[in-house]
């Protein structure tokens, strides 16, 4: 088990090394001087050499990705442009609204997803069942940003029921908080309950075809009981293995669902450092998400191993 | 198979020339109905600009119209027709679908081909695409839009890459097992060079498996185009997008909620049936799914 956890913990090193580099070279083969970019044509020689200086842009290419090197591995990110702070600090500042659609949305996704799947499988002769399929089908189809509009549209300018935007920090005013979660996270749960659910049964299909159940219906028990014991908690395993993968998707749709909430998470950091082209923060911004995006896997390959005995092999 | 052997044996001569094509559509409806509907759409995006205005003319008189018989999608806030705009903006989105998607298959079933045939070096080339597959897309495709400035390139460039590995993982599947046909080897043997043998026997059977690819792919790549041009990191205007139109119909949702709801259900509409078509293409060539089809088509019998 620790070995597992040592060598995904290596090759997360591994996969940040490879995308930060990467990005280092790519942000920095983009035509023109970013320091005269970011003062425009009136900037002094002086202003100039001290920003160059500053953004870590002298000396030769290999030095400069040295030095930058250097600085993250003593966990220095430098300096964001147009925050005037460490990019770090302004990434901890905004982690807690991704955090929070991320994880709601996730939970509640899970949860209709064992719900909606188990209803099918118990009683798969009614309405649900039959248009589950098509329901998902249709719910994968839909385009993030316009679902976003539709529902404030609907939900906010016309019944008003909630803001059309805005956050507030949950534990500072939980009040004001939820009415302000409940579209966002709707939006992101839609598209993700229909991932989910297609992959679960798939799953519930694949389990019906052992034969072990044609041992526990031999034995007289019930298509109701072999539902709920055998069939889906084989099934849900590989929407545990989904959460992770889908992860990825998860945060583009976040990014999206913040820039037309007006939610100041990473994804609108992202956007607006894209907008100011601050580097530090683009490649700050980026490195974080890809580190989550492993870490998060690598949370969901350890639940799986407690969750099933069969792959808890090192 | 058998089918066909008995017909043959006790044949009546007498056969309707069209019976194998009606066979199949009442089997595969759900294709038929699906593929029917995209072909139509996109031949009405292609002709309807020919007999509309121009999608770009201004006329200040006429601005932010409701939907009309004059203007059925209304007019926005330069007075340009909706509809002209809807007409080439699909154009333009169903295009630069199919030019990704085609672009990410070959190079994918390349990829997979080389990867699945010369398995030292594949299983390197694996490594990368994996990494590659582990990148949140549209984080990607902002990085290029930054790098290379937010256009049709940086566009065609971030979402290739972005769907390359899928096709590459499957193709590899399929190429390994098929490296170790008989036949395969066979022409190896008979001094057939690598390169050829690929070309000419693994490759034909895999194409099944990448023009499914293919179909599935367009529908995800149809959904991040929007996203891009809805971010403007992708076509900008005045060339219209389905996804910048919703972008540009943002500011008077209040008022004109149609002029975000057309471009955006197009989309929806688009991808929905591009799903459902490539899942009931997946049937043929992938046993799993195949099983999930019948399962569902069997669960509804019994009820109707």
């Amino acid at each position: 088990m620790v070995l597992v956890i040592l060598r995904r913990l290596r090759d997360l090193v591994l996969v940040l090394f490879v995308v930060g580099t990467t990005l280092f070279f790519l942000l920095r083969s983009i035509p023109g001087d970013p320091a005269q970019v970011l003062l425009g044509t009136k900037a002094s020689p002086e202003q100039l050499d001290r920003l160059r200086a500053d953004l870590g842009l002298t000396g030769p290419k290999y030095e400069q990705y040295l030095n930058w090197l250097g600085n993250v591995v003593t966990g220095d990110f430098g300096t964001s442009i147009h925050y005037q702070q460490p990019v770090l600090q302004v990434i901890g500042d905004h982690i807690a609204p991704t955090l929070t659609l991320a994880v709601t949305s996730t939970a509640i996704s899970f949860v209709l997803t064992v719900l909606i799947v188990s209803w099918a499988a118990v009683s798969p002769h009614n309405w649900v069942a039959r248009f589950v399929n098509r329901a998902t089908q249709f719910g994968l189809a839909l385009p993030e940003f316009w679902l976003a509009l539709l529902v404030v549209y609907v939900f906010a300018l016309n019944l008003g029921w909630f803001p059309t935007s805005g956050y507030t920090p949950f534990f500072a005013d939980p009040v004001a908080a939820v009415p302000q979660l409940v579209l966002p996270v709707a939006v992101l749960v839609i598209g993700q309950t229909a991932f989910f659910t297609i992959t679960m049964e798939e799953g519930v299909l694949g389990e019906l075809s052992q034969p072990y159940l044609r041992t526990a219906r031999a034995k007289g028990v019930t298509e109701r009981r072999i539902a709920i014991r055998h069939v889906l908690p084989n099934a849900m395993l590989p929407v545990l293995t989904t959460v992770g993968l889908n992860f990825a998707s998860l945060i583009g749709g976040v990014v999206v669902i913040e820039s037309i909430f007006v939610i100041p998470g990473l994804g609108t950091t992202l956007l607006g450092a894209v907008y100011a082209r601050d580097f530090p923060l683009i490649q700050g911004v980026v490195m974080f998400i890809a580190f989550l995006f492993v870490a998060v896997n690598l949370l969901v390959d350890l639940t799986y191993s407690l969750v099933n005995p069969k792959v808890r092999v090192a | 198979m058998t089918a066909t052997l008995v017909k043959k044996a006790g044949a009546p001569p007498r056969r309707r020339p069209l019976a194998p094509v009606a066979s199949f559509a009442r089997h595969n409806k759900t294709l038929v109905v699906a593929g029917t509907l995209l072909v139509s759409i996109t031949v009405l995006v292609l002709v309807l600009p020919l007999l509309l205005t121009d999608p770009n003319a201004t006329d200040p008189a006429r601005r932010l119209l409701s939907p009309s018989l004059d203007h059925p999608m209304g007019t926005d806030k330069f007075g340009r027709d909706l509809f002209a705009r809807w007409a080439t903006a699909g154009r333009v989105s169903i295009g630069m679908t199919l030019l990704i998607t085609l672009c990410a298959a070959s190079l994918g079933t390349f990829i997979g081909l080389v990867a699945g045939y010369f398995v030292r070096v594949g299983s390197v080339i694996m490594r990368i695409v994996d990494a590659w597959m582990a990148f949140p897309s549209i984080i990607l495709a902002i990085v290029f839009a930054v790098v290379i400035g937010p256009g049709m390139l940086s566009e065609l460039l971030a979402v290739t890459i972005i769907f390359t590995p899928y096709t590459a993982r499957i193709i590899r599947s399929r190429t390994l097992s098929l490296a170790t046909r008989t036949y395969v080897k066979a022409a190896r043997v008979s001094g057939m060079g690598p390169w050829k043998t690929l070309a000419v026997h693994v490759l034909p059977n895999t194409l099944p498996l990448a023009v499914v690819q293919c179909v599935l792919l367009s529908a995800g790549t149809m959904l991040i185009d929007g996203t891009l041009s809805f971010l403007g990191l992708g076509i900008s205007p005045p060339t219209a997008t389905w996804g910048n139109m919703v972008a540009d119909g943002r500011t008077y949702l209040q008022e004109h909620p149609t002029m975000v709801l057309f471009p955006g259900l197009s989309i929806a509409v688009f991808v929905f049936l591009l799903n459902l078509a490539g899942g009931s293409l997946r049937a043929f060539v992938d046993p799993r799914a195949r099983l999930l089809l019948t399962q569902q088509r069997r669960r509804r019998k019994v009820r109707a």
